[in-house]
């Protein structure tokens, strides 16, 4: 137990240029409402912490797993829609309805797993993008779900805990609670023992096999983790929009978005989906805004799109892979 | 009984037209062991060449099959040259995420210059007119597309078996070592394998055009199906690729027939049936 205590809080491993550098990032990130006065800049930032968290949920798996996973959209509309309907239908409190969209996630993921993990590299990154717009596809059909209407939260007169409805400095701190436990988790995670298989697996499956490592279970275990993960961002969605479709949620655009923010970031580092959010949502947010106000639209993609292709023809460790390389020259 | 007819002559039109859209995907696959992500964008570009002379140019669309061709070629060329060279050196994730780039970038230029709208062929010879044969009533830009899409398809098939630079064409993807130290050029063969699937997919979008909506989105429904065709052929096979179009035509026009919210859900699920339980396709090796 105490292991596993010091485990999830120590950030021994790490140099302690790092270390101060998060701290400081802590620092920020809790003072920011007081700090900051425009509303958008608050609304920017409680994005940047949402992709941050996705970021590392994803990174689980294809970063630390180096299994590209192209649908982890489908399990943030897990998420979503477990909270929007439990809270609609049979207005279970918001706190209720967090673990079993995770349990969902988890297995559905683990009934396409098995037949997923037989495929590799590009074979397997396209099947995962095919069962994440079947399962848009079946939600926008569904009418129990909404349909492409989408489905719509009450909204409460008053501020209400129970169905996490309060002004935006709550869902700032509510999000930032949420991304330190992912955080925290990740930690401990990339020192126990699964997380350790997982990366023999990604660097060499066939070392790992002959070392006694189930491959496959390996990689089931992590992709339902990631999952479960994805979709716990997608109960605070539900709980920050009020609102929700099959566009809003579950898009493939999403699934993109995450896989970059940690490719861009530096996938396999603790720190990679961090660094990756914030470059690319504040970039999304006012630049993407900017210019749609112009009538422009696409060109936050574009540069998106470029930053991902130099990045993948000159440095596949993303912005962290680059640091590293500094660092070591030195 | 005439329901039956319809799908079937439907189903096999879309199909040839689908198998030829594949046709390049399957190519590059088979040449250098790499997906293109951005092979729909490729043909999103033929379509708005397509709808640019048309709208821009006293021509008719169906001359513009030639320019779609050349700037699909170009296209082709130029990502090979500027971004894939680059990347067929990195890891397989840097693979799937530098064509993922491209796609993206592909997708939201054109976004860019020509905005979201959604936008349609609106004069030309062959647009909106409709012929009836007995049971049905065709549009004849889907017979004259479908028709081009099987010669080209011919051509480029006995271009990869029989003429020398297909020869070494094939020499490449068989052994890309053994190719050079017969003096192939392979890095010229990988560029001309982006050319000839840029131009296949060029000109496919050009005549795609001519019945179907154009937007810049529409690459993502194209890749899928293109996707789902070279996976049911067996990756890298090229006549493969012919009947696995065929099948997926047939899928989509009867699966939107009876089920038209979900007609592509069908199309995601052959891909996943077939990479999971015949990963070599139905006529892979």
């Amino acid at each position: 137990m105490g292991r596993i205590l010091r485990d999830i809080f120590s950030f021994a491993d790490r140099p302690l240029s790092e270390r101060i550098a998060f701290v400081i990032f802590l620092i920020i990130v809790l003072a920011f409402p007081w700090m900051v006065k425009p509303a958008y800049a608050k609304v920017v930032m409680i994005k940047f912490l949402l992709f941050a968290m996705f970021g590392l949920g994803w990174n689980l798996i294809g970063g630390y797993g180096g299994q590209v996973d192209l649908g982890q959209a489908k399990n943030v509309g897990f998420g979503a829609y477990a909270t929007a309907l439990m809270m609609l239908h049979w207005n279970i409190p918001f706190w209720l309805t967090i673990l079993p969209g995770m349990m969902f996630a988890t297995a559905e993921s683990f009934a396409v797993a098995y037949p997923m993990f037989r495929l590799r590299g590009h074979y397997f990154a396209i099947a995962t993008l095919c069962v994440a717009l079947v399962w848009k596809e079946l939600f926008v059909f569904w009418d129990w779900t909404g349909g492409a209407r989408g489905v719509e939260i009450p909204i409460k007169a008053t501020p209400d805990f129970t169905y996490m409805q309060f002004g935006e400095t709550g869902y700032h701190y509510f999000i930032f609670g949420l991304f330190m436990a992912q955080f925290l988790f990740m930690n401990w995670f990339r020192k126990s023992r699964l997380g350790y298989e997982l990366m023999a697996v990604r660097d060499n499956e066939d070392a790992a096999e002959s070392l006694g490592i189930n491959v496959t279970a390996t990689k089931v275990k992590a992709y339902c983790i990631a999952a479960a993960l994805g979709a716990m961002g997608g109960s605070f969605i539900t709980a920050y929009y009020l609102y929700i479709d099959p566009d809003l949620v579950m898009p493939m655009d999403l699934s993109i978005l995450i896989a970059m923010t940690v490719m861009v970031g530096g996938s396999g580092s603790i720190w990679g989906p961090i660094i990756g959010a914030a470059i690319l949502i504040p970039l999304d947010m006012y630049l993407g805004a900017w210019l749609a106000g112009g009538g422009r639209y696409g060109i936050d993609f574009m540069i998106y799109s470029f930053i991902i292709m130099i990045i993948a023809a000159r440095e596949p460790k993303g912005i962290w892979g680059i640091v590293e390389r500094v660092r070591k020259r030195r | 009984m005439e329901l039956a007819v319809q799908l079937i002559v439907f189903g096999t039109l879309m199909g040839l037209v689908f198998a030829f859209i594949s046709l390049g995907l399957s190519l590059i696959f088979g040449v250098m062991n790499i997906v293109n992500f951005a092979h729909g964008e490729f043909l999103m570009v033929g379509m708005y060449v397509a709808l640019l002379t048309s709208t821009y140019l006293p021509l008719d669309p169906l001359v513009s099959l030639p320019f779609a061709g050349a700037v699909g070629f170009l296209l082709g060329v130029l990502s090979y040259r500027f971004l894939i060279q680059y990347i067929l050196r990195g890891p397989m994730v840097a693979q799937l995420f530098g064509t993922f780039g491209l796609m993206l970038f592909l997708r939201y230029l054109v976004m860019f210059i020509f905005g979201p709208d959604v936008r349609s062929l609106s004069h030309g010879l062959i647009v909106g007119k409709s012929v009836s044969l007995g049971y049905v009533t065709i549009d004849v830009s889907k017979i004259v597309g479908a028709v081009l899409c099987l010669m080209l398809f011919a051509v480029v098939y006995w271009m990869i078996n029989k003429t020398r630079l297909g020869r070494a064409l094939r020499a490449t993807s068989l052994d890309p070592e053994a190719a050079r130290y017969m003096g192939i050029d392979t890095e010229k063969m990988n560029a001309l394998a982006w050319g000839i699937g840029g131009a296949t997919v060029g000109i496919a979008g050009g005549l795609l055009a001519h019945f179907y909506y154009i937007t810049p989105t529409i690459g993502m429904v194209f890749i899928m199906i293109a996707f789902a065709t070279v996976a049911l052929g067996g990756f890298g096979s090229i006549s493969g690729a012919f009947l696995a179009g065929l099948i997926i035509g047939l899928i989509q026009v009867v699966g939107g027939q009876y089920l038209s919210e979900l007609k592509f859900t069908f199309i995601y699920l052959t891909y996943f049936l077939a990479v999971v339980f015949r990963p070599r396709g139905l006529f892979g090796w």
